[in-house]
């Protein structure tokens, strides 16, 4: 039987963004972009969208004189990373 | 990085691969926060030795507050001119391991200066919880030197529970030398070479 893939993290950006912060307590706008090598307009809209579902805590703070944007995962968006990938494995397994 | 639609492989592969870049591309500066401080604790080491030697002044003793100080100004400094671009959950285990060790060496240094406590041996409290802290860290990063320089240091902390006196403050350096000074250099070089391979992957 095959699992549901939740929509919002079946894109290339938004499950990129969702697999580094993963691994990371927090990761700043600018390592992001450096690591998923993406647009700052698009990546800040798919930063936005993975946001407003809840699945990321976004914080605006300054390193000095310069603006930082930090991410990081909440417990609902650690729960739907989990889900995605359990779905994942059913449709792995399926073809296998 | 576009916005596409990814089948089920692509989407496995994507998240392997950015967790593997991920933990690739973390940078590490540990290496020169630990030679700061081992260096500042060495020569300070070293100068109260001769001040009070030569002089029979106790009040030098003070000097031992500069440690602190050049650490906190230090840390300031590093903050402002390199960002941390990413915190990971063992930066904050090593930052919280570091935390309390510093808090605790700080009000064992209060209470042995300035209060009844006296007769704490201080050289020995301090030199016990630095090397813990450098213990856990290096177990915690997986980084030999680290532990090794650590565990060398615990060892010879507990010289400082039957030396006293101006020998005791020779000891307290060379046991910053193993435990900071040394892993320091080790670290430093391996980071700076995990920065050349990574520059060269690019």
């Amino acid at each position: 039987m095959f699992k549901e893939l939740d929509p919002l993290l079946h894109s290339e950006l938004r499950l990129a963004v969702m697999s580094i912060l993963i691994s990371v307590e927090e990761a700043d706008f600018v390592f992001i972009k450096e690591q998923t090598k993406a647009t700052s307009g698009n990546l800040s809209v798919q930063i936005d969208k993975l946001s407003k579902a809840g699945y990321i805590e976004i914080t605006k703070t300054f390193k000095g004189k310069m603006p930082q944007t930090l991410c990081r995962l909440t417990p609902i968006g650690r729960q739907a990373f989990e889900n995605y990938i359990e779905a994942l494995k059913s449709y792995i397994g399926n073809i296998g | 990085m576009e916005n596409k639609k990814l089948n089920e492989k692509e989407s496995l592969e994507l998240i392997a691969r950015m967790i593997r870049n991920t933990h690739e591309n973390l940078e590490t500066r540990g290496g020169k926060s630990m030679l700061v401080n081992g260096y500042t604790t060495f020569l300070t080491s070293i100068v109260i030795y001769f001040l009070v030697g030569y002089t029979h002044n106790p009040y030098y003793h003070l000097l031992w507050f500069i440690i602190p100080v050049v650490g906190i100004i230090w840390k300031y400094i590093d903050k402002r001119s390199h960002p941390q671009k990413v915190t990971t959950y063992i930066d904050r285990v090593v930052g919280y391991v570091w935390m309390v060790a510093g808090i605790i060496v700080w009000l064992s240094a209060c209470a042995a200066f300035f209060s009844v406590f006296s007769m704490l041996p201080i050289l020995f409290v301090v030199a016990l919880m630095i090397n813990t802290a450098t213990i856990i860290t290096g177990l915690v990063i997986k980084f030999k030197a680290l532990t090794i320089g650590g565990s060398a240091g615990i060892l010879l902390s507990f010289s400082l529970l039957i030396i006293f006196g101006l020998k005791s403050i020779l000891i307290f350096a060379l046991i910053f030398l193993l435990c900071m000074i040394i892993p320091g250099h080790i670290l430093q070089y391996a980071e700076k070479k995990k920065r050349l391979k990574s520059r060269a992957y690019v």
